[in-house]
């Protein structure tokens, strides 16, 4: 309590004490000395100069700015001192490639105080405003670009070729710290390619008089560059996917039914063909079918019996032997041999008795019958009959007519020990091709050779039979075992040379494709001759 | 048959490209004696290149004079500094826009004239000497050489604008009396060898801007189709 009551006390005389000391070092003295002194000259025709004044001094102090031009002596004072501590030269006291000396006194009650003088040229000293009206075009399509416009500083006069500018401007993305400069000699306007789209750009802009020093930047000025419009690109996309569809439907449409289309667009190309004939069997290369089939589909003309001959259809056989019992409808078969059926039908039981009879004789022969009746297996029609001969008959050749269709052959059964061998020579062989045989004796001398048994049977096959009638044989002699005998043989050889029909060495022609593999036996040759 | 139409083709081409070229030359060189054939440029392509000319000899000359001072003189700011005594300063030369744009042409183009005379000996005796200097060769030997020259070449130019300017009727032919350096020389002939090597630079670097200057004055008043 006591020591606030001193403060209050001493409040006083202590404010008194501070103001006197204020006063004491706040002495009036001379001004201080103006300092940064500058000038400029933003359009080369003024000038300005500027300063800043010293500290203190105390009393009110008055700033002077003076000036000397090179050549001239006199000292003269700024002419227009319209801001505080500026001094403003206008046309009339500006002159260029002249050497100016600026000095700034600053006087006071007490005294005065210089600046430093500051010489120059005026052409040293241009340093223009910075452009206004920086604008920014943004321009989207094919090509974005940027376009960049400003106006110089009003108060430059370019008509006149006095001044020079070029321009310089800046630009940068807003996130990025790099600026990049770009320079336009004298137009106001540039322009920026390559701009990426959905940024900010900052744009600044600054130019310079001749050579002068560059003025400063202008005001920072953004743009935003807007990406490009989505919707159209979305549109697009819509219908480029939906025109899409149909077509991949399309597509799964012809990948299906390929082979549709495809005989549509291509048409199967028909083969060559012949009518019966399949490709198949052809390519399979089974021959024999083949001609089988050709030969089938031919229509061969229809041969009528020859109802008018009176001839006489024979079996030949030996009484002694047996036949199989064959059935007579197999012997018979064709309705064109039916003469031939009523005449024999009366002999074939007797037939019949002697092959069963002669069938113990020969067992060889039986083999050799057995190789012959394989040959004839290959005749269609005589299969049967062929089988049972070959089982049952012994030595016994039978001499059967075949009819038409018919693997034919002629076996003339041959009693082993005759002297009287029954041979009926084929007289002839007549249009139908039917070989007419009659009876006649044939000397011995054919059936002893026979009989000698070194002689080499002969059985030719028949290998075809022309359109003349013609039975081709097959001449071979050693085709057949020689230890193999035959028993009865038609004596082709001698009608060789009797009848005309008969052609060729073993050659007789019998129609092959009725007659089937029809083989005759035929003596050995060179024996007979 | 489309080898032939090929061939016709480049022929068609090749005929487009060499016959259209008579029409574009605008680029020929400058004619000495107008002879026939040549192709004259017109006055604002003359104008255009004495100006760019001139600037750049400006700029050769601003380059070795801050060179020089930063060579030779560090304290650039130096208090009693040398006055200014270029040898052309007899010369009256308009020292500010309008009193350029109030001297006639035949005038200024005088006043260009004299400029670029007067400097053809003080340069080729400036880089003599500056031969001499070893270090100063390894900066800017051949901006001396070469600014030697193109006061000469630029000299040549302006003469052909006159000459045109004369012919076309824009000038009167009284700037030719001027046109020998042996006239101006007489007057003024030894004060540029007291010079020394700074001021000689600090004053080519000034008139050099100057005759750019008038230069584009002129061109302006003359032929003031672009680029004014």
């Amino acid at each position: 309590m006591v020591c606030a009551r001193m403060v209050k006390h001493l409040r006083l005389p202590l404010l008194l004490l501070l103001l006197a000391l204020a006063a004491e070092c706040n002495s009036m003295s001379k001004p201080g000395k103006p300092d940064k002194l500058g000038c400029r000259s933003p359009d080369k025709e003024t000038f300005f100069c500027w300063w800043t004044p010293g500290s203190g001094g105390g009393l009110p102090t008055v700033h002077r700015l003076y000036y000397k031009t090179e050549g001239r002596e006199t000292v003269r004072q700024c002419p227009d001192y319209h801001t505080a501590h500026s001094c403003f030269f206008s046309k009339t006291y500006t002159s260029i490639w002249v050497e100016y000396t600026v000095i700034v006194e600053a006087s006071n009650a007490l005294g005065n105080t210089s600046s430093d003088p500051l010489t120059f040229d005026l052409m040293d000293i241009v340093k223009p405003y910075a452009p206004e009206n920086v604008t920014l075009v943004v321009s989207i399509g094919d090509n974005p670009h940027l376009t960049i416009q400003w106006h110089t500083p009003s108060n430059i006069d370019t008509k006149s070729g006095w001044v020079t500018l070029k321009n310089q401007l800046r630009i940068k993305l807003e996130k990025s710290k790099i600026w990049k400069n770009y320079t336009s000699d004298t137009q106001t306007h540039f322009t920026i390619y390559n701009i990426e789209l959905g940024v900010v750009y900052m744009v600044e802009v600054r130019c310079a008089i001749d050579n002068s020093a560059w003025s400063e930047w202008t005001n920072t000025t953004f743009v935003k560059v807007p990406n490009f419009p989505r919707t159209d690109n979305s549109f697009w996309i819509l219908v480029f996917s939906l025109s899409l569809i149909p077509l991949l439907v399309a597509m799964i449409i012809l990948i299906l039914k390929r082979k549709t289309v495809k005989k549509y667009i291509l048409p199967p190309v028909p083969a060559p063909k012949i009518r019966g004939v399949d490709v198949q069997l052809l390519k399979s290369g089974r021959s024999e079918d083949v001609i089988n089939a050709m030969l089938l589909n031919q229509r061969f003309p229809v041969v009528m019996p020859w109802k008018d001959q009176n001839e006489d259809y024979l079996i030949v056989s030996d009484k002694e032997t047996s036949y199989l019992p064959l059935e007579k409808n197999k012997i018979f078969i064709l309705p064109v041999a039916i003469t031939l059926d009523s005449e024999v039908q009366s002999k074939e039981t007797s037939e019949v008795d002697r092959f069963l009879k002669d069938s113990e004789s020969s067992s060889e022969e039986s083999s050799e019958k057995t190789k012959s009746s394989q040959l004839l297996t290959k005749c269609p029609s005589t299969n049967v009959l062929n089988d049972e001969k070959a089982n049952q008959l012994k030595g016994v050749t039978e001499k059967i007519i075949q009819p038409f269709g018919i693997s034919g052959y002629v076996d003339i059964p041959r009693h082993e020990h005759t002297q009287e061998a029954d041979y009926s020579r084929v007289n002839e062989v007549n249009s139908d091709n039917i070989l007419i045989t009659k009876k006649e004796n044939v000397p011995h001398t054919l059936d002893t050779q026979g009989q000698e048994g070194g002689v080499l049977d002969d059985y030719s096959r028949v290998k075809e039979v022309n359109s003349d009638n013609t039975v081709f044989l097959e001449k071979h002699s050693d085709s057949v075992n020689a230890s193999i005998r035959a028993k009865g043989y038609i004596d082709w050889v001698n009608q060789k040379a009797k009848s005309p029909h008969v052609t060729g060495d073993s050659e007789m022609g019998v129609c092959p494709q009725l007659v089937g593999c029809g083989y005759v036996d035929t003596f050995p040759p060179p024996a007979v001759i | 048959k489309s080898t032939q139409f090929f061939s016709v083709v480049s022929v068609a081409l090749l005929c487009l490209v060499f016959c259209s070229q008579p029409t574009s030359l605008d680029a020929a060189p400058l004619c000495t004696n107008a002879e026939a054939g040549c192709h004259v440029l017109s006055l604002a392509n003359l104008f255009d290149r004495v100006i760019q000319h001139s600037a750049r000899m400006h700029g050769i000359s601003n380059d070795l004079h801050s060179e020089f001072e930063l060579y030779f003189l560090p304290s650039k700011n130096q208090i009693g500094r040398v006055s200014r005594n270029c040898h052309t300063s007899n010369i009256l030369t308009p020292n500010g826009k309008e009193n350029a744009q109030r001297m006639a042409r035949e005038e200024l183009t005088e006043v260009i004239l004299k400029l670029l005379v007067a400097w053809r000996d003080p340069l080729w005796h400036f880089h003599q000497s500056m031969t001499h200097f070893h270090d100063f060769i390894d900066f800017s030997s051949n901006k001396s050489l070469k600014m030697s020259d193109m006061v000469h070449e630029l000299r040549k130019g302006v003469q052909k604008v006159v000459e045109k300017m004369q012919m076309l009727g824009i000038l009167s032919n009284s700037v030719s009396s001027l046109m020998s350096p042996e006239a101006f020389l007489a007057s003024g002939s030894a004060e540029w060898r007291l010079m020394k090597d700074y001021e000689l630079l600090y004053c080519f670097r000034r008139d050099s801007n100057k005759v750019q200057n008038y230069l584009k004055i002129l061109k302006c008043r003359i032929v003031p189709e672009d680029g004014c």
